[in-house]
């Protein structure tokens, strides 16, 4: 614990910035991990993504509150909090994959096969909704999140570590872990690989392609589920609007990593969390979402395939 | 085993085939043969179920396969071994082989048959780890028949196996499907070079447009003129 | 069907006024409906003083002006722009600078021409003399709408090579990048604060001020001069162009349309409409901040696109006033109703809604919902046909071929087209080995050869689909191989498509036209204007495009304005070579014509194609069946694996081992 921070130089500044940027990075990793994985299936942008991500939040909040916790004042320790905090993920993800498959089957599941935008559309439709029906029942304030963490800090030198910090670091790391182990090592996970990379075959082998799409709808609002309550734990706030601020970070990501492509999305998530963060330093907090809107222009028009990703696909 | 009734499928408004009968019995290699757009390719993919006969029947060891999904085919025992292979590029050839085994559960069966691929094809089993976009042809389509062998099955479709294969492979892959045959696996096979395909197969189709023009024992179609016609699209005005 | 298509269409809008209506011709009733139309909406100040509901009036107008802007775009051109709000935003800022309090620049001796010509005035504050902009609100209307259509070319331009849903994005991403500017450059724009005192607009001496009336007048009058240059632009060659893009990008390029002119031209046109009606609403409105043109803005626009139907001009108008009365009019009012009941049933949370800022949920269900079942809109813009009689429905194949094609007069000894030492690579894969070929004038070639020995390939790499890596193309003398597809087409080559590429959207006849539009002139002006020598040119073109149809006799013309979708295959296949003779070619290449017809309609085909020949016509030719090659061809060329192995005339290929073959297969080394 520290008592007064010691003067922070500019190379200390810097780093805590990078720290943050990691931080943020793990965050936007998961929200466009699971963009990407629908991606890879479907080629369908799902734009509903991010308001899942955004209800989901709130589901994170109500889950909280209904174990008595309000405000960052209850503090909890040792198994109670580790308690809380597993049921909170669950609750949270469980609705973020509950939300996704409903989209999947009320609105995309009757477009599949029909050309052009017409999905990508209806993700609009989705989304507006999704938005609009917090923003009229919860409003347009933002909600102090209950926040059962110890605020701990540890001190190296001139740069600060969180206890909130490092429980995001391994939150992230294990679901990663999870989910590429069981993208490569599970029969359904293989069976999403296959059917990513050629679903007429993938058929062919006895895979049956609508259980794959549900899969991949339900692991990657999960995932967004978790990133939602890990911004909650963050930032302690959630309203109406992270959907579309984060959004807009977790899809460059996704895309500068390559669309569609796993490790491509953890990659992009983390150089994007650190774009913002020193980019918000070195050059302006307001200009940071031209700067991202930038970014995802340059790459879609110049290097569509981003970091890892296969060919830009044919359809059109 | 397999037997076509009548079957017409339809492309839209195109008439693709017309009223196509075939009879493959148990243990046989039966070659579909026939020049471009014949539907050498929609007879496949009937088999296998991505398309409805609009007219007709398909049975299966006496039973219609109307209405059966392609997984269930696959588990029935009727495996494909797919035009130009389409192996899961970025998949390794382990991979590629689990998924031929998709349908079926894993345990001993699993390991035999994975221990007989390796028999057949020794190259694959040097290349396990190896990502499957990054095999030469012939060594696709090795691990294409190893994948379709995975499933167990009992009738082997084969479509077009020797397309795009150097001369060399093209031998390879001929001399192992015959061994395949001889250990009990019953092979129906689309090809377009009839030469090499009637020098293995027992009986033989011939498609023109949508209909079979000629059919009989390998070892007479061999011989016959006609199938020099049928080949170069001369019409037949009927 | 559509047979009794006039009472059924009447008694299903409910009107008893069916019989009477029925009499009238439907070009008269539409010409009936517009004038009512146009009535109502100049009457209506008078008959509703009330200048909170002009108001209302005059922002739906707005919008429907922003709507027809998209539907350009988005409906003609078929490339979805989510950021259509950003140019709306340009039009507005554009004015507000020339035009307000804004920008306050220093006096000097540059600006006196300015003031004499009364755009801007000497204005005395404490600091010293300053300019005042104060161009006049319709000198700006246009200039306006120019800027806005630079920018539309300049965020148009990195997205003409990117699928459907990539174009989506990036305009997205401008359509953010511009508000956020704005936000951020308050000396331009004074930030979230709102421009500075926008001047109203002044008409001879009449000062707008802030009564809603002239400012509705203004609104119609522009709605009306956009739903003109709309309809006007759809029925023409450029609209056409568009349609065609928008359908089948691939074919369209074959066919003659240089589709970065079009896509650019759509930006910009749209872009225009969108900076005009910027200009309009800001002069309205007298400021404007960056809120009012994000994200939600944009997506409104495409809601009542996509609500009013994409692609229909009136289709998008009634969108846009509907949506546009829901929210101003009606949710209010039936949100009044739900606090009556809620009052009545004593339940409180229905005392308190208020629907109208639910419009946006309301907007994501339309989206949903006409996704789902009703992609084409409220007013489809594609219109309904009739069925065909008995007569026109059967035709008997005839071997006669055609007789009255004119004749195409060039004479010359040298082939017509002359290919050597051609090699197309994809990656690692030769699909074109040092292929040679040449085709002589007023001759028919034949190019045969088993599955993938790259005969499609050589299709594309001549119509310049396909890069070619080394070889040369020469067409009557000139060298080809670097030019792009429309120009290709352009210098006398049109070509069918294998698998059959028509604009499925499309009628027959605007398929064929769209084979014409390399032929004819007609640019965006022209056919906004329509002055006689466009109307001439359309009028002559119409006659071709009926010619060439019924040189097919009663197969193709009585479908001429059916959508081509609706085709049996083997007249999709016929309309695609009506189209391809629609170009006036001097080569006709023709990809398998004659694949999935049966013998009779083959040989009718054949015969034709005879005497597409025999008439000057010099043909390259796809074909697996060898008898329809031997009646035809002059020459036959063999390819196998991408080499060519064989030569000669018909029957000697027929009877040369090597091209038996390359069919049959190798004989295997052990029997």
């Amino acid at each position: 614990m520290n008592r007064g921070a010691p003067a922070v130089s500019e190379y200390g500044v810097l780093l805590q910035q990078v720290i943050n940027g990691l931080s943020l990075g793990a965050m936007y990793a998961l929200l466009a991990l699971g963009f990407t994985l629908v991606y890879g299936i479907l080629e369908l942008i799902n734009f509903a993504h991010f308001n899942v991500f955004m209800v989901s939040s709130f589901v994170g909040m109500w889950a909280l509150q209904l174990l008595g916790i309000s405000g960052q004042g209850q503090v909890l320790t040792g198994f109670a909090l580790a308690g809380a905090l597993v049921f909170a993920f669950v609750a949270t993800m469980l609705a973020g994959g509950v939300l996704g498959v409903a989209i999947e089957r009320l609105s995309l599941r009757p477009l599949r096969g029909v050309p052009g935008t017409a999905a990508m559309i209806t993700t609009i439709g989705v989304s507006y909704i999704l938005f609009n029906i917090i923003l009229l029942t919860v409003g347009a304030g933002s909600e102090n999140y209950p926040n059962p963490l110890p605020v701990v800090r540890w001190q190296f030198g001139e740069v600060t570590l969180e206890l909130k910090t490092l429980l995001i670091w391994g939150v992230a790391t294990v679901l990663m872990i999870a989910l590429h182990l069981f993208v490569n090592r599970t029969r359904l996970g293989k069976a999403m690989r296959a059917t990513a990379q050629d679903a007429e075959a993938a058929q062919m082998m006895g895979v049956d392609v609508d259980r794959v799409v549900v899969t991949a709808f339900f692991l990657g609002s999960a995932l967004a589920g978790a990133a939602a309550l890990i911004f909650g734990l963050y930032y302690n706030y959630t309203s109406f609007i992270i959907g579309y601020t984060a959004g807009l970070r977790a899809f460059t990501a996704a895309v500068l990593g390559g669309i569609g492509s796993v490790p491509g999305a953890m990659v992009g998530g983390v150089l994007i969390g650190l774009i913002e963060t020193l980019g918000g330093q070195l050059i302006a907090v307001r200009w940071t979402d031209v700067i991202i809107f930038s970014i995802l222009i340059l790459v879609l028009v110049f290097v569509p395939t981003g970091l890892f990703g296969r060919a830009v696909p044919t359809k059109s | 085993m397999l037997e076509f009734m009548g079957v017409d499928t339809h492309y839209g408004d195109l008439h693709v085939l017309k009223s196509v009968d075939y009879r493959i019995a148990a243990g046989e290699i039966v070659c579909l043969l026939g020049g471009n757009a014949s539907g050498k390719s929609t007879t496949m993919k009937a088999i296998m179920g991505s398309v409805r006969p609009t007219a007709g029947d398909i049975l299966y060891e006496g039973t219609s396969l109307a209405g059966i999904g392609t997984a269930e085919r696959v588990r029935r025992g009727i495996a494909p071994v797919l035009e130009a292979r389409r192996l899961f590029p970025r998949m390794t050839v382990f991979e590629n082989l689990e998924m031929g085994a998709y349908t079926r559960p894993r345990g001993a069966e699993f390991d035999e048959d994975l221990a007989r691929v390796f028999a057949l094809f020794p190259p694959v089993e040097a290349r396990l780890r190896q990502i499957a976009g990054t095999l030469s042809g012939g060594e696709q389509q090795m691990v294409a028949i190893g994948r379709a062998l995975m499933a167990r099955p009992k009738l082997l479709c084969m479509d077009e196996p020797s397309m795009g294969l150097s001369p060399a492979y093209v031998e390879q892959v001929f001399d192992i499907i015959q061994t395949i045959n001889r250990q009990g696996v019953t092979i129906f096979m689309v090809e377009q070079n009839a030469n090499m395909a009637l020098s293995i197969a027992d009986r033989a189709y011939v498609l023109q447009t949508g209909q079979v023009v000629l059919s009989g024992p390998a070892a007479e179609l061999r011989e016959n003129e006609l199938i020099r016609h049928a080949y170069l699209g001369e019409l037949k005005l009927s | 069907m559509a047979g009794v298509g006039v009472s059924k269409a009447a008694r299903g809008y409910g009107f008893s006024l069916a019989r009477p209506l029925a009499r009238v011709s439907p070009r008269a009733r539409a010409r009936l409906a517009v004038f009512g139309v146009t009535a109502a909406a100049l009457l209506f100040p008078l008959v509703n003083q009330n200048d909170a509901d002009i108001d209302s009036a005059a922002n739906a107008l707005a919008f429907a002006a922003l709507a027809l802007g998209l539907n350009i775009v988005v409906g003609f051109a078929g490339l979805l722009d989510l950021g259509y709000a950003a140019f709306f935003a340009i039009g507005a800022y554009t004015y507000g600078a020339a035009s307000s309090w804004q920008l306050q620049p220093v006096w000097g001796g540059f600006w006196e021409p300015f003031q004499w010509l009364e755009l801007v005035t000497r204005f005395h504050t404490a600091g010293g003399d300053v300019v005042h902009f104060q161009v006049s609100f319709w000198l700006m209307l246009p200039v306006a709408a120019g800027v806005a259509a630079f920018f539309g070319v300049l965020f148009g331009a990195p997205t003409l090579r990117l699928k459907g849903d990539y174009l989506a994005i990036v305009t997205l991403g401008f359509g953010e990048i511009v508000p956020i500017v704005a936000r951020n450059i308050p000396s331009v724009t004074n930030g979230a604060m709102g421009l500075n005192g926008v001047a109203a607009p002044r008409f001879f001496g009449f000062d707008f001020g802030i009564d809603a009336t002239p400012y509705y007048y203004v609104g119609l009058a522009l709605v009306a001069f956009l739903i003109l240059t709309s309809q006007r632009l759809k029925d023409s060659r450029i609209g056409r162009a568009w349609m065609a893009i928008r359908e089948d990008e691939v074919a369209a390029m074959a066919m003659g349309v240089d589709r970065v002119r079009y896509k650019l031209l759509a930006f910009a046109i749209g872009a225009a409409f969108a900076g005009a009606t910027g200009t309009f609403y800001v002069a309205k409105l007298q400021t404007a901040t960056p809120e009012m043109f994000m994200f939600p803005v944009s997506v409104m626009i495409l809601v009542m696109v996509v609500f009013g139907g994409i692609g229909s001009v009136w289709g998008v108008v009634v969108g846009a006033l509907l949506l546009q009365i829901l929210q101003s009019w009606f949710l209010e009012d039936l949100s009044g109703w739900l606090h009556s009941l809620g009052r009545l049933v004593g339940v409180d949370w229905l005392q308190h809604v208020e629907l109208a800022s639910s419009i946006e949920l309301i907007f994501g269900l339309i989206l949903v919902l006409m996704m789902l079942y009703r992609r084409q809109g409220l007013i489809p813009a594609t219109r309904r046909t009739r069925t065909l009689s008995l007569d026109e429905q059967t035709v008997q194949p005839a071997r006669s071929g055609f007789t009255d094609l004119a004749a195409t007069d060039h004479v010359s000894p040298l082939p017509l087209l002359e290919i050597s030492a051609l090699t197309v690579r994809f990656g690692g894969l030769v699909a074109l080995q040092s292929v040679e070929l040449s085709v002589p004038a007023h001759s028919v070639v034949a190019v045969i050869g088993p599955n993938g020995s790259g005969k499609s390939t050589l299709f594309n790499a001549i119509t310049g689909l396909v890069p070619t890596d080394q070889g040369t193309i020469r067409f009557a003398g000139a060298e080809i191989g670097r030019l792009r597809p429309h120009q290709v087409l352009e210098r006398g080559i049109a070509r069918t498509f294998q698998n059959i590429r028509l604009f499925p959207n499309l009628s027959v006849l605007e398929n064929i036209m769209v084979g014409m539009h390399a032929r004819l002139a007609t640019g965006p002006v022209g056919a906004v204007l329509r002055l006689s020598a466009t109307r001439g040119e359309e009028a002559a073109a119409r006659e071709r495009a009926l010619e060439i149809l019924s040189l097919f006799g009663n197969r193709l013309l009585p479908r001429a304005e059916h959508p081509a979708a609706s085709l049996s295959y083997a007249n999709r296949r016929r309309t695609e070579i009506a189209r391809a003779l629609a170009a006036q070619p001097k080569l006709l290449m023709l990809d398998e014509p004659t694949a999935g017809m049966n013998p009779a309609e083959t040989l009718e085909l054949a015969d034709q194609i005879k005497s597409l020949n025999r008439q000057g016509l010099t043909i390259l030719l796809i074909e697996h069946k060898l008898d329809v090659v031997a009646m035809l061809a002059d020459k036959v060329v063999v390819l196998d694996h991408g080499e060519k192995i064989a030569e000669g005339t018909p029957a000697a290929v027929r009877r040369d081992e090597e091209v038996i073959r390359a069919y049959l297969g190798r004989s295997a080394v052990f029997a």
